[in-house]
């Protein structure tokens, strides 16, 4: 492989609570090259969407820290930048999509000069009819009809799913080299979701941006994503490809997802929930994080006292799993108790 | 926009007949109107009489009420009861007085108050937000007359220290004004510490609803939306948050205009200004129903008229907001 475009670097980012500093990003790393799309998994509070958010620099300070790590953007720490470099990127290297294109809007701008203002800061010796008609195109680009007309609307006379499209041209309007979209379909209706991540394509396709996608739905990663990252507690439990994390799971967390949730190329005739909760990122428990809720480390002393690293197996295929050797026989066991294919040889996802 | 206007003032009017009646009414419980008259001592009992036949107080409330409605459309607001001067002029004099110092406070308060608002809210628990805090809560509590007494000893205390004749401590005009700008700039020094007493209150309390919307919406997603784009962050203040957390707070200033016209009554009294405040006063004293009438419906309409600026100003900042 090439050199990363985007390379995270032991990330840790804190948050001092009332309960104590909460450890929400804890020594993330993984890397996107150019043109790929990474999917990020796991479950609601596992630090996927404080990750990104250290990239582009916008934790919020305070509470929050950035307390450790490197962000390399073809190379160049983001992190050591002073604040006026960091605006620079922001939107123009990096771009991001959000959730909820409900509220990610200014209710009182009209869409197309929320737009415009994105390419302006960032490239202020274009004219103003420019810059009006390089909207346009980006609104025409991601499938807002009557563009020209829409230019001047307010958010709340589009929809959701346009709004969204929207959301996504100011994202591409200055040609960003790594793409973010924080569970960009996930607030939208379900017949709205696929429309809205052809469009995301179609921008990705047309700037050949990295991207990274966070996602719960494991259908989206299928579709999209070229690599998987799965978080769990704050850190980076497994990394592979999309087929290698669906088929052949080197973490126990990972084929907890796999069996726990419905999914569209696998028909799974019980699930299996993983069982617990979630830990608290205060006080993470010893050991592996997983261990509690984990089926195949059963308690065993080192799952309790001794802090799995993360293994490289392969060129970007990792987990952070003591056991992993014995994965094969766990999936064996997943998949007589959930009667689903997991292990497949021959695939085409 | 403008039917809209037209509607909202139409729809008004019904308002302003009831709370006129209720008034009228509560003025007829109060008194005997010609108990001035009757101690003094050169007036005889015909006379009295006369005037009592002669504007109809033997008749029920309600009668006397019909017939002051009926006269409005000619006679203006009609004449005092106890002389045949007409009110309309007194009242347009004072309207205008008082006027002149309500919406020049009024509008330094919604300056001042969006200003401290704002940088208490983007500097939040810093010592800039913990003054303005403690001193807004100062301004709250403290009584209006209270803070012009203050204001004025500072200023005899100048005087007194420097020999410098600062600003002007009562009355709204020295005894020979001039014309023109010159009699514009003795009224504006003149207003100088009425507008400060009668501010206060509002800066105090406009910028508690400035501080708490810009906090709510420095927090909201198009804020994140508009760092994620690269913007700074003076600009993110002003464009996209600023526009947003002035919503509320127009309301809130707008709605509290009557509440600046009741605090007006008491500043002028502190520093003897010939304005609405002082009039009613003067006209409560005497029992005289008809300019306590004309002087109500004129507040009515001038805090109905806020009210709809207020409309049209909130339609203005929020595209979401639509007249029909
Ligand atoms: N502003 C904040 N203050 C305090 N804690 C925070 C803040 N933002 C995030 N956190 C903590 O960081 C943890 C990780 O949050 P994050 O948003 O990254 O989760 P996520 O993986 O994106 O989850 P989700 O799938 O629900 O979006 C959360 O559990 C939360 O406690
Ligand atoms: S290290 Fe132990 S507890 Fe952690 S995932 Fe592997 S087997 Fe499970
Ligand atoms: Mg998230």
């Amino acid at each position: 492989m090439s050199d990363p475009l985007l390379s995270i670097r032991g990330l840790v980012t804190q948050f001092d609570t009332a309960d104590g500093t909460v450890r929400a990003v804890d020594g993330v790393s993984y890397d996107v090259y150019p043109g790929e799309t990474v999917g990020v998994v796991g479950e609601s509070g596992s630090g996927k969407s404080v990750t990104v958010m250290s990239v582009l620099g916008l934790i919020p300070q305070p509470p929050g820290r950035v307390a450790a790590g490197e962000v390399l953007l073809e190379g160049r720490d983001l992190l050591k930048l002073s604040d006026e470099d960091f605006r620079d990127v922001r939107g123009k290297d990096v771009a991001m999509i959000f959730q909820d294109p409900m509220t990610s809007l200014n209710p009182v701008l009209t869409v197309g000069s929320q737009i415009a203002e994105a390419i302006e800061v960032h490239r202020s010796h274009l004219s103003e009819d420019a810059i009006r008609e390089r909207v346009i195109e980006l609104l025409e680009l991601v499938g807002v009809p009557n563009a020209s007309d829409r230019f001047d609307q307010y958010p709340h006379e589009y929809s959701g799913g346009m709004r969204q499209r929207a959301m996504i041209a100011m994202a591409i309007a200055n040609e960003p080299k790594i793409l973010i979209a924080d569970e960009p379909t996930t607030a939208l209706d379900v017949t709205i979701q696929a429309q809205v991540l052809n469009v995301l394509k179609t921008a990705q396709d047309e700037t050949n941006a990295g991207t990274i996608l966070i996602t719960h739905d494991l259908g989206v990663i299928a579709e999209m994503a070229d690599r998987v990252v799965v978080m769990y507690g704050g850190r980076v439990v497994e990394t592979g490809t999309v087929d290698e994390i669906f088929h052949s799971p080197k973490h126990p967390y990972t084929l907890g997802l796999l069996s726990s949730l419905p999914r569209p190329d696998a028909d799974l005739e019980r699930l299996e929930p993983i069982p617990g909760q979630p830990p608290s990122l205060i006080n993470l428990p010893s050991g592996c994080a997983f261990h509690p809720r984990c089926r195949l480390g059963n308690d065993r002393e080192r799952c309790r006292f001794e802090t799995p690293e993360r293994i490289d197996l392969d060129a970007g295929r990792s987990t952070a799993c003591h056991f992993y050797e014995e994965m094969d026989a766990e999936i064996e066991r997943v998949q007589r108790a959930t009667g689903a294919e997991i292990s497949t040889e021959d695939e085409d996802v | 926009m403008l039917n809209y206007a037209l509607r909202r003032f139409l729809i008004s009017i019904p308002i302003i007949v009831v709370a006129t009646f209720l008034i009228f009414w509560a003025i007829s419980l109060t008194g005997d109107p010609l108990q001035d008259l009757r101690q003094q001592p050169n007036m005889t009992t015909e006379q009295i009489e006369r005037v009592r036949e002669n504007r109809g107080l033997d008749d029920p409330f309600y009668v006397q009420y019909a017939v002051w409605v009926q006269q409005i459309p000619t006679g203006g607001f009609g004449e005092y009861m106890l002389s045949p001067r007409p009110i309309a002029p007194d009242l347009q004099r004072v309207v205008i007085h008082t006027l002149q110092l309500v919406i020049a406070a009024e509008v330094l308060a919604f300056i001042v108050a969006v200003a401290l608002g704002t940088l208490s809210a983007t500097r939040q628990y810093s010592v800039f937000d913990y003054s303005t805090t403690t001193l807004s809560f100062i301004g709250y509590s403290m009584p209006s007359f209270w803070f012009a007494l203050i204001l004025q000893v500072i200023v005899v205390q100048i005087f007194e220290l420097t020999g410098v004749r600062l600003l002007p401590l009562a009355n709204l005009s020295s005894p020979n004004p001039g014309t023109g700008l010159a009699f514009l700039w003795d009224r504006a020094l003149h207003l100088v510490l009425p507008v400060l007493s009668l501010a206060i209150f509002s800066v105090a309390s406009y910028s508690r609803y400035m501080r708490a919307s810009m906090l709510e919406v420095v927090g909201s997603d198009y804020i994140r939306t508009a760092r994620a784009k690269g913007l700074k962050e003076g600009t993110i203040t002003r464009r996209h948050a600023m526009r947003n957390a002035l919503i509320p707070t127009v309301t809130v200033a707008a709605l509290s205009f009557g509440t600046l016209l009741s605090g007006a009554i008491v500043v002028e009294t502190v520093f003897g200004l010939d304005g609405m405040g002082r009039y009613f006063i003067q006209m409560l004293g005497r029992r005289d129903p008809y300019p306590i009438m004309g002087w109500l419906v004129i507040t009515s309409v001038v805090v109905l008229m806020f009210n709809l600026i207020a409309d049209l100003v909130y339609g203005y900042l929020d595209p979401r907001i639509r007249y029909d």
